[in-house]
């Protein structure tokens, strides 16, 4: 039996958040292995349900490991593990993690990009961070989304979320990214994601550069256009 | 080519079924076919011991028993995993690597929960091919042969493939340390770090200079990584080794005391901390770390007797001998029949004994002690025999503990860090005079037979040096000093002298029995590869 008394315990928290992370993380596991094996034989008609149950349980994940990552720094315990990668690698992983919910909406996803383009990077940050964009993307775009990365002209690799949809709202083309002197737009999915995936990028840092996110609505697609750099 | 696991052996382990399930489903959509399910830690052991798996997929949390990293530790351990085996550890964390560092070693990948068969099949599909790429490589280090081991990095670093290019370098200067070509590998972190700060090639810049004796560049070069990566592990276990050879222990205990705290779950990390604490007085941070070592150790392959003897000690310090019996009587229950659990007992009982005045049971467990040794000869941890010395002298048998500190110093006489537990020993019991005359004319016998049969070497008289040597072998088994010696001398009179095939078998003996008794894997990887260079000339010769 736990002790009530014991939670007051500080040292207790962390050990019952990670057991708790890990019951939901198991859950969350089993649920979208079976919103998949389901969605295999679903009747006509129900494929927006299996969309939207998808795109709830990817956003519970996200929105549970932005809660890990403030928990983390809070506690000081977060730390990016960063090594060389290929840039495709990122994007790929990023449309694995969304493969299914776009396949249920069918929305044709295109990558491109140079395979010999290396970029310095934590993994698993950047590509749950393209994946939270991406998850958002696939609920509002029509039928097409082009993930690319190249390099700018200033040493910064680029990664570029497109979409065919409406477009990023006012507010939020409105709202600075960067330095978070208002952060009245941090409200919503789309906006928590947002503010979580420019807090990850910022975190990474070479030299005197730190990576950052910019979003408008200049899609060559025609919709929402995200970008993320990386110094 | 599309990605299918067909022709590939599985292995599922996770406690949770309806988990095993979804992650076989999984495997099924990526046209697996051989797929193996075990639920628990001993399962999964067993299902190794049987098959060989080309992927395991391990999750961290296995309930009660041991967990994902304690399967991969004893699977690495006993060779139950081939290198060409991808073994991944599931967890619900994404920054797992961190948290469960690096001591205890790194599986090929960490996947968090939860993830989807296309997730994986990336996964799954970088490392077959980053393996295939390297297999020739890892082949020839799994056999020792590092010169072909370089030749083959070289050739592949030379092919200009573009993404495997600071990964090859990062493999080729890990290569070049183990070789003891300190400046090859210095020269590549340096030359990553020009164009990037990665972590990795600083820290192995940090290790060159650990690795020459430079003790307080490489502590330099860890505090400063420790600043900007306050989450990399590696390092603090460095920093803490390079501390003890600077003799700074409290510094050591420090750093070890805050990798605990981020990595509680890390057993030879709690062991290390116990060790140092105990060494600098703090019993009561070593008690805490012993428990949980020997918690850990639980289902662990890391466990050991050592550990409760250890608690033992420190409750025998500070006249807690009820608990210091207790811990003893576990110990003797977790580790049956086993002669070296008995030998460690009865040594520890025998000062608890003499410090509660049962002169009785102390004499009792001491002629117990003496007859448990006779029946373990060669084979005793010089950490025992260190505490047989010392009750020897509680019990006033000062001739049998001369005796045991004579072959002790004779065989340890260049380990310094040793020598140095020996003087405390002795300062703790007021008898430091009595070693340091020992270590003081061992060393100089050391120095003088070494001279002497540099000497008659160096006059040409290759036999005489060698039946020198042989002498003081004889007298001194396992001493590094002199084995490394006779294997230069050997390498030498083989390269530039006459070539008799008796001298190469001689020389891969000294070889085997210098690993056997632990001198630096970079220590020998010169003389290794000589041995190798000359074997191989001599097939071409011949």
């Amino acid at each position: 039996m736990i002790m009530i008394n014991s939670l007051k315990s500080p040292e207790v928290f962390p050990a019952i958040l990670a057991s708790t992370v890990h019951d939901i993380k198991n859950s969350l596991g089993v649920l979208l292995e079976l919103i998949r094996q389901m969605a295999v034989r679903q009747q006509p008609g129900e494929a927006e349900n299996f969309s939207q149950l998808e795109f709830e349980a990817n956003r519970i994940n996200h929105s549970l490991m932005q809660l890990l990552v403030v928990y983390k720094i809070g506690a000081s315990k977060f730390g990016l593990d960063i090594d060389e990668y290929a840039a495709l690698d990122l994007i790929y992983e990023a449309k694995a993690q969304q493969d299914v919910m776009s396949k249920l909406k069918h929305v044709q996803v295109q990558v491109a990009g140079d395979a010999d383009l290396l970029c310095y990077c934590d993994f698993a940050h950047i590509s749950n961070a393209l994946g939270t964009i991406l998850n958002n993307a696939l609920r509002y775009t029509h039928s097409a989304i082009s993930l690319s990365v190249d390099k700018t002209d200033d040493g910064f690799v680029r990664f570029c979320i497109e979409d065919d949809g409406q477009g990023y709202p006012e507010h939020l083309l409105q709202a600075d990214l960067r330095g978070f002197t208002n952060l009245d737009w941090v409200r919503g999915n789309a906006g928590l994601g947002l503010f979580f995936v420019s807090v990850v990028a910022g975190l990474h840092e070479n030299g005197d550069k730190a990576g950052f996110v910019c979003i408008d609505n200049a899609s060559r697609l025609g919709g929402a256009r995200f970008c993320l750099f990386l110094p | 080519m599309k990605f299918s696991l067909a022709s590939k052996t599985i292995l599922v382990i996770d406690d949770y079924a309806a988990m095993r399930r979804a992650i076989r489903d999984m495997l099924y959509t990526l046209e697996a076919v051989t797929v193996i399910e075990a639920s628990n830690g001993v399962g999964a052991i067993n299902a190794m011991m049987n098959n060989r798996f080309d992927v395991v997929l391990c999750d961290y949390n296995l309930g009660d028993g041991k967990n994902g990293q304690q399967v991969l530790e004893e699977a690495r351990l006993r060779k139950l995993i081939g290198q060409h085996c991808v073994f991944v550890i599931i967890s619900a964390e994404q920054s797992t690597s961190m948290v469960l560092g690096a001591m205890d070693g790194k599986p090929d990948e960490y996947l968090a929960k939860p993830f989807n068969a296309q997730q994986l099949a990336g996964r799954l599909q970088r490392h077959f091919e980053r393996k295939s790429f390297l297999a020739g490589v890892e082949t020839e280090v799994l056999r020792g042969n590092l010169p072909k081991a370089i030749k083959l990095c070289d050739a592949l670093l030379a092919s200009g493939d573009k993404k495997m290019q600071t990964h090859l370098i990062k493999l080729r200067a890990e290569l070049a340390i183990n070789s003891g070509d300190y400046e090859t590998a210095r020269n590549l972190y340096r030359d990553i770090l020009a164009n990037r700060e990665l972590p990795w090639a600083k820290l192995g810049l940090g290790i060159v200079e650990f690795r020459q004796n430079h003790y307080e560049h490489a502590v330099a070069i860890f505090e400063q990584l420790l600043k900007a990566q306050p989450m990399m592990m590696e390092v603090y276990d460095w920093l803490s080794k390079a501390y003890e050879e600077l003799h700074k222990l409290s510094d050591a205990q420090a750093i070890l005391s805050q990798a605990v705290h981020l990595t509680p779950q890390s057993i030879l990390r709690q062991k290390k901390l116990a060790v140092t604490a105990e060494r600098n007085g703090h019993f009561d941070v070593a008690e805490k770390a012993y428990q949980a070592t020997m918690h850990i150790g639980k289902y662990s392959i890391h466990k050991s007797c050592e550990d409760f003897a250890g608690l033992a000690k420190v409750y025998t310090k500070t006249n807690a001998a009820d608990k210091a019996l207790h811990t003893l009587a576990e110990m003797r229950k977790e580790f049956l029949n086993s002669p070296e659990a008995e030998l460690r007992s009865a040594t520890i009982e025998t000062e608890l004994q003499k410090n509660l005045g049962n002169e009785d049971l102390a004499k009792k467990a001491f002629d117990k002690m003496l007859e448990l040794s006779n029946r373990l000869p060669g084979k005793i941890p010089k950490d025992v025999q260190l505490d047989m010395v010392k009750t020897c002298f509680l019990s006033n048998e000062k001739e049998k503990a001369k005796e045991l500190l004579e072959s002790l110093i004779k065989t340890h006489v260049d380990d310094e860090a040793f020598l140095d537990t020996v003087r405390e020993m002795q300062k703790d019991i007021g008898e430091e005079d009595f070693s340091e005359t020992l270590i003081q004319k061992t060393k100089q016998m050391l120095i003088a037979t070494n001279n002497r049969g540099v000497a008659l070497y160096k006059q040409g008289k290759f036999a005489e040096a060698m039946a020198l040597f042989e002498t003081a072998m004889a007298s001194m088994p396992d001493n590094k000093t002199i084995i490394l010696n006779m294997l230069k001398i050997i390498l030498h009179d083989l390269k530039f002298g006459d070539f008799h095939e008796d001298k190469l078998l001689r020389a891969k003996e000294l070889l085997k029995r210098a690993q056997q008794i632990g001198i630096d894997p970079h220590k020998l990887g010169i003389l290794k590869l000589e041995c190798i260079e000359i074997s191989q000339q001599r097939l071409i010769a011949g």
